[in-house]
């Protein structure tokens, strides 16, 4: 009994000064108890890059620039990284998710539509939410959701089956549970929502099942929707005249992955995907708007204030399905606010984001399709590249220079980085009629040769010029998303399984790891009592690294 | 199976009886795929085209990017027409391959199954000139090939392993094989030239190469593994190792040799 007796006394002093357990008699522990975190208000995710210890966002901060002022791992010691922990998911999916941390917990989401709560620095888990799916459900690309939004102390999910899903932060609890569209119409969620003010904003999938697409914004205590904006243009709109014929009711333009928000402006910005029937442009003829777009919307409204059509009349599947990222860059002399946007089709594109103005437009990967940009940004096309019954070769490939996968900005290096696909594929054309749920993609396409004849790399943009100042290769086609920190890293992944640091400023290779499985998704960085860590999904695992004790 | 209980479940308005002798509509164990005419083979490529094709490639020889397996060879989760009607009817759990909607007519899975079936060569269909027998006397003897390619066990590390070529080639390609085999050399069948920092050159088939390292084994069969930041530089051959028989056998030597490689497959 003494011994028990020394022993409490010496932990008194430690249990009183952690404020949660003053109220009451603490049970012994040998290790501090984590004490459940502060609730994550508005101002707190606008200012995010001020408390770098966490990662708030799936994009970091809402300038979605994936940079991180965390700089205890740097050039100089990446690599003394070792694996501090592991978190396997019981799903074999290849994982696109990015966890969040607050306050030292980490909340990750699985495939199908599932969401764990683990301890940051242990990856061991608080609780798990299933979220139970219909068997059928109407999905073109594989069992995604790439992470989730918090605000207070309530996350919100997309599901598989087109729901939105608001989780309790503490327990799991689902606290409500909204259908944002019929998924057997072909309907389904992927991405991470965004918060914006007291909103959750959120897209949709099914581009390649005749949807009309849209953004909603959902009011976070009761899920009630408070604006929905079409991505294509319908009777209302003076646009639709840029769809022949009815064929803006399945015009597609999904908006499948999270935005970005500027408080100062009020604007939401957000890409649109792809027209449809994707590679039959026969049935509907004209610009298709507000297909492969990005859009400008009004926070509180959800009006439309810009847009910049990437790829008019698209018949090559080219989404401009990439997260916005904003930055203050310096342009010809001043200062500029601006979108920084390597899109699906090979083009690099610079654009104002208080107006939608074209500023730069430049290849930053290989492809046939278009002479170049005219003035205002809109391609010269090629003759003979769009898809025939009997298939044309177009460079990039379906997939595009580049895809959903995080780019990443440096404003120390004053450089955007962005995973890049030098590539070809054959693309056809066919007749197909719309049936709601079913497929309508109106074609498809083919490999010409395999995978290891072509290249992929990191490309290193300047965002005033679109010039690349430098590329690191990697095993193609890898789809790695990145990011970037204070400490002078560029951190990524690749298709092989590599989880590596580049110099920022230079693309010098810093560190390598062999994970063992496709890297889909970016990495992401965060602090416990002082230490940094840094995490990345590879195949169905989340691998967490730290510096050596 | 709950389109088993569903079917049964009408055809129990009719005396039991009727549930056995009804053919097809919800028994799939004995009675086989009675789908099989071409025009039902035509239905499923329609329908493979439009709703299997994003994942498995236009050509279903499958696709690296979204990991969907080539549906032409041997398949590996089905080896029955009962077998690939399951993997299209309920999926393939904890994978991406889901199974079709529920309200998809099980006349239209068989469909796809007669099509996915069409993909294979239909051995019975195929009548070879050659002599088998003729072809293997050649392919261990004066033809020289195992010195380079095992057959069963026996023969070279240099090529391919041909013990089931049958059931990835077409007596066509085959052909094509041995007379240019510059044509569509594999990345597994590059050369990689590898100079290390000392100046010495080490040349050999390029086993496996990735982001940060590439293996290769030499003429010897010696397995080496490097980190490309150790060595100073490589380079890639894309041509094959393989010589061209074009010129040096006959037409009937070609035939034989065909008919044996055709012959290579897995035993049932």
């Amino acid at each position: 009994m003494r011994r028990i007796a020394i022993v409490l006394v010496c932990f008194l002093p430690t249990i009183y000064s952690l404020n949660s357990l003053a109220q009451e008699d603490a049970p012994l522990t040998s290790a501090p108890i984590t004490p459940a975190f502060t609730p994550v208000s508005w101002e707190r995710l606008v200012n995010a890059a001020d408390e770098p210890e966490n990662w708030l966002h799936y994009s970091g901060t809402l300038t979605s620039q994936r940079y991180s002022r965390l700089e205890q791992v740097n050039r100089d010691n990446v690599s003394e990284l070792e694996l501090k922990w592991a978190y396997q998911i019981p799903q074999l999916d290849r994982a696109e998710t990015v966890p969040l941390v607050v306050d030292g917990i980490m909340f990750i989401t699985e495939a199908p539509s599932n969401l764990v709560a683990v301890d940051a620095a242990t990856g061991r888990q608080y609780w798990r939410y299933d979220h139970e799916l219909p068997e059928d459900l109407r999905i073109c690309c594989g069992r995604n959701n790439r992470g989730v939004a918090i605000l207070g102390e309530t996350l919100y999910m997309s599901t598989l089956d087109a729901h939105l899903v608001a989780i309790d932060a503490r327990t799991g609890n689902k606290l409500w549970d909204v259908e944002v569209a019929p998924y057997q119409s072909g309907y389904s969620k992927t991405a991470a929502p965004l918060i914006v003010k007291d909103k959750v904003v959120t897209g949709i999938a099914g581009g390649e099942f005749g949807i009309r697409g849209f953004i909603d914004a959902y009011d976070a205590q009761t899920g009630e929707r408070a604006w929905r904006t079409y991505t294509i243009a319908g009777p209302d709109d003076p646009n639709v005249a840029s769809w022949s014929g009815d064929s803006w009711k399945t015009g597609g333009g999904a908006s499948w992955i999270t935005g970005s928000y500027d408080p100062e402006f009020n604007l939401i910005y957000w890409g649109t995907g792809n027209p449809g029937p994707d590679w039959n442009g026969d049935v509907r003829l004209g610009d298709n708007l507000y297909s492969d777009s990005a859009l400008a919307l009004n926070a509180d409204t959800g009006e439309m204030e810009w847009y910049f059509q990437f790829t008019p009349h698209d018949v090559h599947d080219w989404d401009a399905i990439q997260v916005p990222v904003l930055g203050d860059i310096e342009y010809q002399g001043s200062m500029r606010k601006v979108i920084m946007w390597a899109n699906r089709n090979a083009f690099y594109y610079t654009l104002d984001r208080e107006t939608g103005e074209f500023l730069v437009g430049k290849p930053y990967a290989t492809q046939t399709w278009a002479q170049g940009l005219d003035e205002n940004g809109r391609p010269i096309r090629v003759p003979n590249t769009s898809p025939t019954y009997e298939g044309v070769v177009v460079s990039p490939t379906i997939g595009g220079a580049t895809n959903w996968f995080s780019p990443a900005f440096n404003p120390d290096s004053g450089l955007f980085y962005v995973n890049s696909f030098d590539s070809e594929q054959m693309f056809f054309k066919r007749d197909e009629d719309y049936q709601e749920g079913e497929r309508f993609t109106g074609g498809g396409g083919q490999s010409v040769s395999p995978v290891d004849n072509y290249h992929s790399a990191i490309r290193a943009i300047d965002p005033a010029s679109g010039d690349i100042q430098w590329e690191f290769p990697v095993q193609p086609r890898t789809t790695a998303g990145v990011t970037t920190t204070a400490g002078n890293l560029v951190l990524s992944g690749s298709v092989d399984g590599y989880f590596y640091a580049l110099d920022a400023f230079t693309g010098e290779e810093l560190w390598h790891i062999s994970l063992g499985a496709m890297v889909h998704s970016a990495p992401m960085t965060f602090a416990v009592n002082g230490e940094q860590f840094v995490t990345v999904a590879a195949g169905n695992v989340v691998f967490t690294f730290g510096l050596r004790d | 199976m709950h389109w088993i209980k569903q079917a049964c479940w009408k055809l129990t308005l009719f005396p039991g009886f009727l549930c056995l002798l009804l053919p097809a509509a919800g028994m799939a164990q004995d009675t086989g795929n009675l789908y099989d005419t071409p025009f039902d083979i035509n239905v499923g490529e329609r329908y493979f085209q439009r709703q299997c094709s994003r994942c498995h490639g236009q050509d279903a020889t499958g696709n690296d990017e979204t990991g969907a397996p080539n549906l032409t060879g041997r398949l590996s989760n089905a080896s029955t027409d009962v077998g690939i009607f399951k993997v299209i009817r309920e999926g393939v759990p904890g994978s991406a391959m889901l199974p079709v909607s529920a309200d998809t007519p099980d006349a239209t899975v068989w469909q796809l199954v007669s099509f996915i079936n069409s993909l294979r060569t239909n051995l019975s269909s195929v009548e070879l000139v050659g002599s088998a027998e003729a072809g293997r006397a050649l392919f261990n003897g004066p033809g020289n090939c195992s010195d380079c390619h095992m057959v069963n066990g026996s023969g070279g590390r240099q090529g391919p392993d041909l013990s089931t070529v049958g059931e990835r080639r077409s007596p066509e390609e085959l052909k094509t094989d041995i007379t240019d085999p510059d044509l569509d050399v594999l990345p597994r069948w590059w050369t990689l030239r590898a100079t290390k920092n000392d100046g010495t050159v080490l040349e050999g088939l390029r086993m496996s190469e990735d982001t940060f390292t590439l293996r290769l084994m030499d003429a010897e069969a010696n397995l080496y593994s490097f980190a490309k930041n150790q060595i100073a530089n490589y380079e890639r051959l894309q041509v094959s190792t393989m010589p061209s028989y074009q010129q040096s056998l006959t037409e009937t030597q070609l035939d034989d040799l065909v008919a044996y490689l055709f012959s290579l497959r897995e035993e049932n």
